[in-house]
């Protein structure tokens, strides 16, 4: 047991000083190390606890990067504050993401809602990417607003996001947003689909039924491009889809 | 518009047809070339553009370039020499100078002037690709492995049956290299398929390669796209066909490694073989290494009972016999020998392979030998296996919920966050 311990603590000194292109021939013992910890909470507990050592460190973009991906698997509420912290970073905001997205704990859903707050640019948007791979419910108050931003990416992502939720609340925020005007008019149609596609999967036929109706009557409008074909056609057939099968 | 009932039929009595051969005839050109007696006039062809140009990239534009009924119009990619190469194909191919070079995928989607687009850049790319190419009314072929996360396939499924898009995958081999072994299995002379036997090669792995310094020619942040920030290194993003290191199908971020690179062939051509191109397992059993040298392998279970074993000890193997087929590529279909109806084995549309094959499903809207359910449910087996030997224990999977049972480490392997800003 003593020589195990101390092989681990080597295996993460190396991890500590690790960098691209340096001997990573130490890391298959992690990982090994996180595949064994399956099923056994006090071993995985004190692997978290390294890896986020690794993340408050003085240690490389490498090492960092590497933490996280294995967070990824086994972190849980007790990493949430460390990868939080990364967040605001361009260098590491991604894979901080990479972990917390895929912790299931209303902890790290709080945290990239909150981080959307107050961050800018393309980090925010990589928030609103995570809340949507998430489903995030709670999420909607927080995007709503950012479906009229003037920064079109923001407001196309905000967008997609709320469809990708799929909730009437979602839907509710998107048909708001239905502007034929609106520089991204096309996205919130897109979105809209999207939204009605994950009620209908989530078994809401009467609400997706009602967003189809809506685009339908939207594309009877507009311009006659490829796009917007495309776009009538998947109201049409989806709402074929979400009509009673009578 | 108002809507008379809240059915299917009365909807479709008061709506205008919508048929996707109606609502997507391909786009009519302008050019005033003229066709010959086997090649239709440019007004009457298929506008194509091809996103990603490199090593398999090539091979398909070139494809499409010697088909009759397409008229080449762009093309695209982050590599300043790949394009040029492309853009005198095309040029060479008809004599001038018209082809469009972009170097951003959403500039080619964009244009409405174009009908189809093939795909061939790495994984990671596909299917934010696909459906953005499913939303700009593009029909897509789309090179496999088709996805990259067992996440992102209902998803491109939606877009493509959604906006009522033709998606071929690219596995030319499962229809065209397995005969030896599909055609018996088909005809019925094996019986009721019971197993198979695979070898899957490895999955990838992680990159740890050094800083390169970037070469002018490449959109370094564009290739990475949705895929982990990395440094680059030529080895981390070369597009030849290894899957040992220093080739973008090499790594974790990009690829499945061999795993699903001829997994997109090899599951498919088993899966093809036995008849289960519409079905995913329902359960992955982990068969760890035995003390007594057996090596590890695991089998997908396949709700109909069909035993997918990958990577079995040849100790472990049924004799073959005369209900069994094999094929040099590590397949082996064992039947149960009993009296089943034979049936004709399905064929490409049109001419000239899998490429013809997409060609003509865009022209009758029909779904061509590779769409991408089937090809989405042969990557789901790939995936499976990958996960399970991840992490070296059994799993259950939910098809319908697309979940693992019972196992939230495991659906946390279901996807990955995507790079800012990308939003899938």
């Amino acid at each position: 047991m003593a020589t195990n311990q101390i092989g681990i603590d080597q295996f993460f000194v190396s991890l500590a000083g690790f960098d691209w292109g340096a001997d990573a021939s130490f890391l298959a013992a992690i990982d090994a190390l996180v595949v064994a910890a399956a099923g056994d909470p006090d071993r995985s507990r004190d692997l978290e606890r390294r890896f986020n050592a690794v993340l408050a460190a003085d240690t490389s973009r490498a090492a960092k990067e590497y933490a996280c991906r294995r967070l990824c698997l086994i972190g849980t509420t007790a990493s949430v504050p460390g990868l939080a912290a990364l967040l605001g970073e361009p260098e590491h905001s991604h894979m901080a993401r990479f972990a917390l997205e895929r912790i299931d704990a209303a902890e790290a859903a709080e945290a990239l809602r909150e981080a959307v707050g107050h961050l800018s640019g393309k980090l925010r948007i990589g928030m609103i990417s995570s809340l949507a791979a998430r489903r995030d419910a709670a999420a909607v108050p927080v995007l709503a607003p950012l479906v009229r931003a003037g920064e079109p990416e923001l407001a196309s992502a905000a967008t997609f996001a709320l469809g990708r939720i799929g909730t009437t609340e979602a839907a509710a925020a998107l048909a708001a947003a239905d502007d034929h005007t609106s520089p991204i008019a096309d996205v919130v149609f897109d979105a809209r689909i999207s939204c009605a596609e994950q009620m209908l999967a989530d078994g809401d036929r009467p609400a997706a039924q009602a967003v189809y109706r809506s685009l339908v009557a939207a594309g009877e409008v507009g311009p006659d491009s490829r796009r917007e074909r495309a776009a009538r056609f998947a109201a049409r057939s989806g709402l074929i889809d979400a009509l009673d099968d009578t | 518009m108002t809507f008379p009932a809240s059915t299917r039929r009365g909807f479709i009595k008061t709506t205008a047809a919508v048929s996707a051969s109606a609502a997507f005839a391909p786009y009519i050109i302008t050019s005033k070339a003229l066709g010959d007696a086997t090649t239709p006039p440019a007004s009457d062809r298929i506008t194509m553009g091809g996103i990603g140009l490199g090593n398999q990239g090539s091979g398909d534009q070139r494809q499409f370039l010697g088909h009759p009924e397409v008229q080449y119009v762009a093309v695209c990619d982050v590599r300043r020499k790949w394009l040029e190469e492309a853009r005198a194909r095309v040029n060479e191919r008809y004599g001038n100078s018209d082809c469009a070079v972009l170097g951003d995928f959403r500039d080619l989607l964009a244009r409405d002037d174009i009908d189809a687009v093939h795909i061939a850049t790495p994984d990671h790319w596909h299917s934010l690709m696909a459906i953005a190419a499913c939303r700009s009314g593009k029909d897509i072929y789309l090179q496999k492995p088709e996805t990259l996360t067992l996440s992102e396939g209902p998803l491109m499924l939606a877009a493509a049956r959604g906006y009522g898009r033709v998606v071929s995958g690219g596995s030319q081999r499962v229809l065209e290299d397995y005969r030896s072994i599909v055609d018996p299995c088909w005809a019925g002379e094996l019986g009721r398929i019971t197993s198979i036997d695979l070898d899957p090669g490895p999955s990838s792995m992680g990159c740890y390669l050094p800083a390169d310094a970037t070469p002018p020619d490449i959109d370094w942040d564009l290739w990475l796209g949705p895929a982990p920030w990395g440094p680059y290194n030529a080895g981390r993003c070369d597009g030849n066909f290894g899957t040992g290191g220093n080739s973008w199908r090499s790594y974790v971020d990009y690829s499945g490694g061999h795993l699903t690179d001829w997994g997109a062939h090899n599951f498919g051509g088993a899966l093809f073989g036995a008849g289960l191109l519409d079905q995913q397992p329902n359960e992955v059993v982990w068969h760890p290494a035995t003390d007594g040298g057996l090596s590890a392998y695991a089998t997908l279970v396949y709700p109909d009972g069909v035993e997918l074993h990958c990577n079995r000890p040849a100790a472990l193997r049924p004799r073959a016999n005369t209900h069994s087929v094999s094929h040099e590529r590590g397949i082996q279909l064992h039947g149960d020998g009993q009296a089943v109806a034979g049936r004709a084995v399905p064929a490409y549309r049109g001419s000239r392979g899998i490429h013809g094959d997409f060609i003509e499903s865009v022209k009758t809207r029909e779904r061509p030998f590779r769409d991408l359910e089937p090809a989405v449910n042969t990557m789901a087996a790939a995936h499976l296996l990958g996960i399970a030997r991840r992490l070296q224990r059994s799993l259950r999977w939910d098809r319908a919920m697309h979940q693992f049972v019972a196992d939230p480490q495991a659906n946390r392997l279901l996807d990955r966050a995507r790079r800012e800003p990308w939003v899938l």
